[in-house]
């Protein structure tokens, strides 16, 4: 029975006769215990918490958390105050982990497909069935393990080791997907500096930071940290540094950039190198750096006629905005995002980051600082994804029927990859056997012969190390809070149990029982150097106790590499972008990006995140088109029309949002919507900008280009309201009544 | 213990970069119901704490300024003396209260408050099941029918204050941290007492550029903002 409001306050007069009606109601006894009585907040009864220390694993990168426990549940998530990377503080995306844990689309148990593949028809199994079949399959194809192939997001720590031997134990192909492909700055830092882990840059000490596409107050590498770093970066001391971005599209960070300015997608390395040609020819760089680099800048520098053409930036921008950069150092000059994912990408890269060389700022305060690898070998410190060439020719080798079994956990290559690869059809097709760890029914999922539930990131053990990190060692433990909720098993765990089905070589250099088992051997070896945020123990009991408690370990003094010259003597490609389509029939420059809270699309089944607004344009729960208003007017279009933007490769509809700051000839469509199959909040919500982009590469690394598509729009004649933020709420200001206020900052005050 | 105190927010928009960490905090805290899609469509969407985007310009001199909302718990709040039945009211900590049992939906709040933070239940709150294990147990689920909008998180302060008196010593500064200030990544929040002249938040509130939403109403916002500061801004001064 439902109980009205009015209803209550009847009963509640009766005094016992209220607590019989209750009963009555059938409410769950679980609700009694997890919420509170309707009660003034002055008179809250407090039962018990608890708060642990673990890792929250959302799109946007790894964070230490805390989590408030009470009464069995997870209830809160909040930055661990302790941990380097986080500072007490943690993002929207972290938060919403507690919506994973509790998803009411949770896959609860092991599944078998029992009607035809992607139909979505299977039944429930015992995790022991599961596992059988699981060892039986994988016996039969591994008389040829090369046509077995595991699909992982980039994996790091003590599960990356886990899956790394056991795939090299068998000889099984190993994947590491991840949608948007960082393998462009990855390849950059590796060839120049013989890195293979992603640095940091230093904004919070830098007095200048030049950002060449690198969204990284949204979404790029470590966006909790780098917003962390841009409020010291804004703080009192040491002056207000500034910042410039350089990129295509009006990103979140260039909206907070003190000054954005537009660039011609594919030329921002052209840009860089104008720029450094003006600080050589000035002699404001670093005089070794300037003797080292002279050569290779005035070789492949262009003229600034030509420059100023290609990029669409004047002359006296580049030559201000490069003296700017070599009087206010330290600064730093960072590139990505759109400028990285281009046929000519790694050109890109490696001229944008040879501006830090040129003023000398490497391995500095301020300026790039690298990561030394976890102190303990054999854990896994660096997660790169294999560029998006490796995911063709698996495709292409699925459809010659060269792969017998796909295991495949926590990636959704189906939704991932450009809809022109056809990987969801191959997988579909041509893979006789598909074994998926996941905890939702994603579209790769759904074709899976065999499902079996991951458990979720608050209910099992792990660790991270974290990258980029803060430029000293660092270990961040993650352990279980809370009980499972459903029937879930640790992929780790199931990896580790299939040791003994499968037998043979699978116990070389895997002696745990489970991960729990390999996370204690983890800390054990840290607790035996004897050094660091976490030392003196004589017991190993009590150090374990005492690591967990704090989330992790770190050594603020064992810091990375030292600075050293740039190795620039490898081909870094093109320097002229290619473009899928023709710019007569798509004039369009199409400025794809991961959503803000959602990314690439893998936390598209949170409704915390669908429900948080767009930074830029407020929108929610939709896939839009952002439109330059002129662009707009030459096209007869407006706000809430819904257009078909049609690529060489495909066509997919969205609302159009007329965005003042969007630059004429170029639109932008978000990522991350469009699943068909994702659970209740992520289904038949807009469309997956994946089916337009073109499956082209980066020319060196074979990265996907994902910003190196043109498009033509044309109108449906249908409309359908935004679902944004943008005028929820009616403003009532006065002319001349402030909202906002600006300063200049010269000492000024608010006026 | 007897100390009056006035809670008090510090908004420093020159670091506000907009990545709404403390709006998810908030919901995640408060128990707000989840806001579908339709919600958005029916201008009935709820979120206590906000980021307000306003453009200036075009293309290619354009600007988009982040400005955090949220209920600005003034002094002499216009909202309070509007409600029949006493269920908004002003505590003896500055804070404006809305008294959920006691609230009749009028609305008559709402229609005062300049700032629209104040948010109606047209609905009762409907979660999947398994999703009300998150629940936060501190905080009531609002019904149909009611007013509801920040509180501060008042079960923080009152957390706070009774675990302090409990160990027999003062609550200091930085003590109270409400969700959306202790996620904000840039310290761009700052929340505190404002009676007490040491706090970070009453030393922020001296800062040259302070200044108060809508400050000409004469409501006395406890919310205190820094302006933006732009060295490129077309002009010093007042944008509406």
């Amino acid at each position: 029975m439902a109980l009205t409001r009015r209803q209550l306050l009847k009963y509640s007069g009766l005094g016992l006769l209220g607590a019989v009606v209750f009963a009555g109601c059938r409410i769950p006894d679980r609700e009694f215990i997890a919420e509170s009585p309707v009660l003034i907040p002055e008179d809250l009864v407090y039962g018990d918490d608890n708060y642990f220390a673990t890792l929250a694993r959302p799109n946007t990168g790894v964070e230490s958390v805390l989590v408030r426990v009470m009464q069995g549940r997870a209830k809160k998530i909040e930055g661990n105050p302790d941990y380097p990377m986080s500072r007490g503080k943690h993002s929207a995306q972290a938060e919403a982990t507690l919506q994973e844990l509790y998803h009411p689309d949770r896959i609860a148990t092991p599944l078998r497909r029992v009607g035809d593949r992607g139909a979505g028809e299977f039944e429930s199994i015992s995790w022991d069935e599961a596992l059988d079949e699981l060892a039986a399959r994988l016996n039969d194809h591994l008389v040829n393990p090369d046509s077995i192939a595991m699909i992982t997001a980039p994996l790091r720590g003590t599960l990356g080791t886990v899956v790394q031997q056991f795939s090299e134990n068998y000889g099984l192909r190993r994947y590491a997907f991840e949608a948007v492909d960082q393998t462009v700055v990855r390849t950059a830092f590796n060839r120049m500096y013989g890195q293979e882990r992603l640095p940091t840059f230093d904004i919070q000490n830098a007095h200048y930071v030049l950002s060449f596409g690198a969204d990284f107050l949204s979404h790029w590498h470590a966006p909790l940290h780098y917003n962390w770093h841009y409020g010291e970066f804004r703080g009192e001391t040491g002056g207000r540094g500034k910042l410039v971005q350089i990129e295509p599209r009006f990103s979140l960070t260039a909206a907070n950039a003190d000054r954005w300015v537009y660039v011609n997608p594919g030329t921002e390395g052209v840009l860089a190198l104008a720029m450094a040609k003006v600080i050589l020819d000035s002699r404001e760089g670093n005089a070794d750096a300037m003797a080292l680099l002279r050569e290779t800048i005035e070789f492949n520098a262009q003229p600034m006629n030509t420059v100023v053409e290609a990029t669409g930036v004047s002359a006296d921008v580049i030559e201000s905005l490069a003296h700017d950069f070599a009087a206010n150092q330290p600064g730093v000059a960072i590139g990505g995002g759109l400028a990285a994912a281009q046929t000519n990408g790694l050109y890109n890269m490696t001229a944008v980051y040879m501006l830090n060389a040129l003023v000398g700022n490497v391995g500095k305060k301020g300026g790039v600082i690298f990561n030394p690898p976890a102190p303990i070998p054999n854990v896994v410190s660096t997660a790169a994804a294999n560029p998006l060439m490796d995911f063709q020719r698996l495709a292409d080798d699925i459809r010659a029927n060269k792969i017998n079994a796909v295991l495949i956990r926590g990636v959704d290559p189906a939704h991932g990859t450009p809809a022109s690869m056809q990987f969801g059809r191959a997988m579909r097709e041509n893979v006789p056997f598909i074994a998926s760890f996941s905890n939702f029914m994603d579209e790769t999922t759904l074709v899976a012969d065999l499902v079996l539930p991951d458990m979720a990131t608050l209910e099992s053990w792990g660790d991270d190390v974290p990258e980029p990190g803060p430029g000293y060692e660092a270990v961040a433990l993650q352990q279980p809070v809370v009980m499972p909720f459903v029937e879930g098993r640790a992929f780790g765990d199931v990896l580790l149990a299939l040791v003994d089905d499968l037998g043979g070589r699978t116990t070389i250099n895997l002696p745990w029982t489970n991960m729990q088992d390999a996370v204690r051997s983890e800390a054990q070896e840290l607790w035996i150097k004897n050094r660091g945020s976490v030392q003196q123990f004589s017991n190993f009991e009590e150090f374990w106790v005492a690591v967990l408690q704090r989330g992790g370990w770190w050594d603020t003094n064992a810091t990375g590499g030292a600075p050293q010259a740039p190795d620039l003597s490898q081909d870094p490609g093109p320097s002229r972008p290619s473009f899928s389509g023709g710019a007569s029939t798509y004039p369009f420059h199409l400025l794809p990006f991961p959503s803000h809270s959602m990314g690439d699309g893998s936390d598209a089944h949170l409704p915390w995140l669908q429900a948080t607004p767009d930074p830029i344009t407020t929108a929610v729960w939709s896939t839009w088109v952002e439109v330059n208003p002129r662009d707009a007017d030459a096209l007869d279009v407006r706000e809430a029309d819904i257009v078909r933007i049609e690529s060489p490769q495909g066509v997919i509809e969205a609302q159009v949002y007329v965005n003042p700051a969007t630059a004429p000839g170029t639109v932008s469509v978000p990522m991350g919507q469009g699943h068909s199959s994702f659970g209740r909040y992520a289904e038949g919500v807009g469309s997956n900008v994946m089916e337009v982009l073109d499956a082209i590469s980066d020319e060196t690394t074979g990265a996907f280009a994902w910003g190196a598509t043109r498009v033509r729009l044309e109108k449906t004649g249908r409309r359908e309201r935004v679902r944004k933020f943008e005028g929820m709420v009616v403003a009532q200001t006065l002319p001349h009544r402030t909202v906002y206020e600006i300063s200049t900052g010269n000492g000024g005050g608010a006026h | 213990m007897a100390v009056e105190r006035k809670w008090g927010m510090a908004v420093d928009a020159d670091k506000c970069t907009g990545c709404q960490a403390c709006v998810v905090a908030c919901q995640s805290e408060n128990n707000i119901p989840i806001n579908e899609p339709d919600h958005f469509l029916q201008r009935r969407a709820i979120q206590w704490i906000r980021i307000e985007r306003y453009w200036e310009g075009e293309f290619p001199d354009v600007k988009a300024r982040f400005v955090p909302m949220l209920c600005q718990h003034c002094e002499n709040a216009p909202c309070e003396s509007v409600c029949p039945v006493f269920a908004t009211y002003h505590n003896n900590e500055g804070l404006n209260v809305q008294v959920y049992n006691r609230c009749i939906g009028t609305r008559f709040c709402a229609n005062n408050d300049p700032w629209n933070v104040r948010f109606f239940n047209f609905w009762e709150p409907v979660w999947p099941e398994t999703l009300r294990n998150q629940l936060n147990t501190d905080v009531t689920v609002r019904s149909r029918g009611i007013m509801e909008k920040c509180t501060f998180c008042i079960q923080r302060i009152r957390r706070t204050t009774r675990d302090a008196g409990m160990e027999g010593r003062e609550v200091e500064d930085g003590d109270v941290v409400p969700a959306c200030v202790q996620s904000c990544p840039t310290n761009a929040l700052v929340f505190g007492d404002l009676n007490d002249a040491s706090s970070q938040v009453a030393h922020l509130r001296e800062d040259g550029r302070q200044y108060r939403i809508l400050d000409h109403l004469g409501t006395e916002p406890s919310v205190h903002y820094l302006a933006k500061i732009d060295p490129y801004a077309a002009s010093e001064g007042e944008h509406a």
